[in-house]
């Protein structure tokens, strides 16, 4: 299927190439300031819970699943390790494996919904989402929680490496394991199958419903993690923020899916895709636009992406 | 940083914000011409000095102030009804303020009602109608129920003889929207004075300021007079204001604070105007590793905010005490009802918490306490209910 031709080359970095131009222009216009490492630090320390959503959205959509209420898990996540570790004194140690089987049983409940009944993932996880954000408002009491351990910002945003924080590195480690994981094993092979054709999977002998069941399990488990990092980053848990950041991921994952490995969800194609947006909404700040422009960037950008990449792949059907 | 009040203006700022930055000026402009008449010399001279002290008037407990003439509260209400139709009873700073005014009303004797929604227009229509159907003498939009949204039905209902009135809406100097019977309104411009003016105090009058407003709130305008004329006393502060939708909170504002701290090294304050809007600020000001010279100055009192300066994240946050708001909006309707003359101003006191008095507010801080108890005894007082 691959052409080892320049077109393809340039249908898979195009969208590096893109970002690469964007960083000229804005270093041009704002050397002083854009051109700054403590600038390009904020920019990778900045979105490390967008890249680790767009991961975890990434693995039920390789299965050929949505999972729509992962910004809920996100955010149901968030408020129970603050009211957990802020009003319940609970030590982090175990606040946080909790946090992360609440993410593996909401998974859980949306693959066996999905399974069971076979009802189509998009309505279970909306379904599921909702309700979710009524537990979150329920437990919350529909108020910002503060007062976490400064600890867990100690190792979120504080904490830095090379003068960036290490959530960033968080975000890179489970990219490089998500690569991993569809590139080199069994299961990710079965992933790949599942998306591209249950029925032909079945018949290979792929265990499509397990797979797709690990599949939610996994995204629920990253969207928990994501809360985590989400209530480290901003020391406190608010019952709504967190929703705001599906439809961002969502735009991550399929403009990520232009490039490296074109048309396919692909972790480095996502972790670009989340850095060539904060980049463009950066640079647009930094030179002093107003905000209504970062919402024309981001929908452009988006729009645009994927049509230069259909006309550079010459308009093949996409299987996504 | 650019001298003589306040906004600074370069090549790359856009159409839209070099508007913004000609009328701030106008507005500075104008302002320090008022100020040049109203200020003493020592002010002027020392505008470091006049914030101190216009601050630590507000630092203390806070005196009740009548807002009107004594009245027998419990007879002339008897028989009467209010309908509260609050923004959103999702929203526990509001909810809670009309928990309170059912409280009050039921001590007083007489009916309150609240049309319980979740921050929909629509709801709020539903609200109007309820009470226009149903013989509610007066309804008020408590705390951002806008009736621009719902103006037709803001007719029918005093059409039908109920009063409409909107409660914790607006700045004083701004008048009634939509045509509504009286407007009961919040010092909102002081507050934004109070945020300037504790920046020019603890830079020395050496602000560089990233203000971030959401514009479509009504008391937007207010807070951003006030804070347009405490700097203009400052001729060394400079200030930029970013307007952030309010649903694009989450989204925008930790990318803007971001952005506008690397493109202008030199700030040294975040204003956000709401505190809510915190949650987003701390963690840019974090990421962008200036928590040693960026701080954070803030307005509503909102508990989790307060905690967050016991934390040092922080570093002043103006408060208003919910339950005072509830005596003060409820004494408001009842004099409408009454027929003594309507309210705008409520004389609730705003209070400046920082790390000196936050230990007044509880740990973890709640909504209602820091503010003494001065009002209670006095709206008794003033309702003829005590002696």
């Amino acid at each position: 299927m691959q052409k080892s031709d320049l077109a393809y080359q340039l249908e898979r970095f195009g969208l590096v190439i893109v970002w690469v131009a964007f960083i000229a222009l804005f270093g041009a216009l704002r050397p002083d300031t854009f051109l700054t490492w403590s600038n390009f630090s904020t920019i990778f320390g900045s979105e490390a819970v967008l890249v680790i959503v767009t991961l975890g959205l990434m693995i039920p959509l390789t299965a050929g699943d949505f999972d729509l209420s992962i910004a809920q898990t996100l955010t149901l996540v968030s408020m129970a390790t603050a009211i957990l570790d802020a009003r319940m004194d609970l030590p982090l140690a175990l606040v946080l494996p909790l946090g992360l089987a609440i993410g593996a049983f909401i998974g859980l409940i949306n693959g066996a919904i999905t399974l069971y009944f076979r009802v189509h993932s998009l309505i279970v996880t909306l379904g599921v989402g909702t309700f979710l954000h009524g537990i979150t408002l329920w437990i919350g009491n529909s108020q910002t929680i503060s007062g976490v351990s400064p600890v867990l910002m100690e190792w979120v945003i504080i904490q830095r490496v090379m003068g960036i924080p290490v959530a960033f590195y968080y975000a890179i480690a489970l990219a490089f394991l998500i690569w991993y994981m569809l590139s080199y094993t069994a299961f990710g092979q079965h992933l790949l199958f599942t998306g591209r054709g249950r029925e032909v999977g079945r018949l290979t002998g792929v265990a499509v419903g397990k797979v797709r069941l690990t599949a939610f399990v996994l995204s629920g488990v990253l969207g928990a993690f994501a809360g985590i990092l989400y209530t480290g980053t901003t020391g406190s848990a608010n019952p709504s923020s967190g929703t705001f950041l599906l439809l961002p991921a969502f735009a991550a994952a399929f403009l990520g899916a232009t490039c490296i490995r074109p048309g396919r969800f692909n972790p480095w194609g996502s972790v670009i895709a989340v850095y060539f947006l904060v980049t463009g909404i950066n640079g647009l700040s930094v030179l002093g636009f107003r905000t209504f422009v970062q919402d024309l960037f981001y929908g452009g950008a988006l729009v645009l992406a994927v049509m230069v990449s259909q006309l550079v792949s010459g308009r093949k059907e996409r299987g996504l | 940083m650019i001298p003589a009040c306040c906004v600074k203006d370069n090549d790359e700022t856009n159409q839209g914000d070099k508007e913004m930055i000609r009328m701030l000026k106008g507005t500075g402009l104008f302002s320090a011409l008022m100020m040049a008449v109203a200020v003493p010399a020592s002010a002027q001279d020392d505008p470091a000095a006049a914030a101190r002290s216009n601050i630590e008037s507000y630092s203390g407990i806070p005196e009740f102030t009548a807002p009107g003439e004594p009245f027998d509260a419990r007879s002339c209400m008897e028989g009467k009804s209010i309908l509260t139709v609050p923004a959103s009873s999702a929203i526990p700073f509001i909810k809670t303020i009309a928990d309170q005014k059912d409280a009050l009303a039921r001590e007083l004797g007489f009916k309150h009602a609240q049309w319980e929604n979740q921050g929909n227009p629509t709801q709020w229509i539903q609200g109007m109608d309820y009470a226009a159907n149903n013989g509610f003498d007066l309804v008020s939009l408590l705390a951002g129920a806008d009736p621009r949204f719902f103006e037709p039905q803001v007719k029918t209902a005093q059409a039908a003889g109920v009063k409409v009135v909107t409660s914790h809406l607006t700045g004083l100097e701004i008048p009634a929207p939509a045509g509504v019977d009286a407007n009961t309104a919040i010092d909102y411009k002081q507050a934004g004075t109070l945020m300037a003016d504790w920046t020019i105090a603890q830079t020395d009058a050496k602000v560089n300021a990233l203000i971030i407003v959401s514009n479509e709130a009504l008391s937007t305008d207010s807070l951003v007079d006030g804070l347009t004329e405490g700097f203009a006393k400052c001729p060394d502060c400079a200030y930029e204001i970013v307007n952030v939708p309010i649903v694009d909170w989450a989204t925008r504002i930790q990318p803007t604070v971001q952005g506008k701290l690397q493109a202008n090294p030199d700030i040294n304050y975040v204003i956000p105007i709401y505190d809510s809007m915190s949650t987003f600020v701390t963690p840019a000001i974090a990421i962008s590793g200036k928590r040693d010279t960026v701080k954070v100055a803030t307005f509503n009192g909102t508990p989790f905010v307060l905690d967050l300066i016991r934390e040092g994240t922080v570093e002043m946050d103006i408060g208003e005490n919910l339950d005072w708001i509830a005596h003060a909006m409820l004494d408001a309707e009842m004099r409408l009802l009454c027929g003594l003359d309507a309210v705008t101003d409520s004389k609730v006191p705003l209070r400046v918490f920082t790390a000196d008095n936050i230990a007044d507010v509880g740990d973890p801080a709640e909504a209602s306490k820091g503010y003494g108890d001065a009002y209670v005894e006095g709206y008794r007082k003033l309702w003829k209910v005590a002696e």
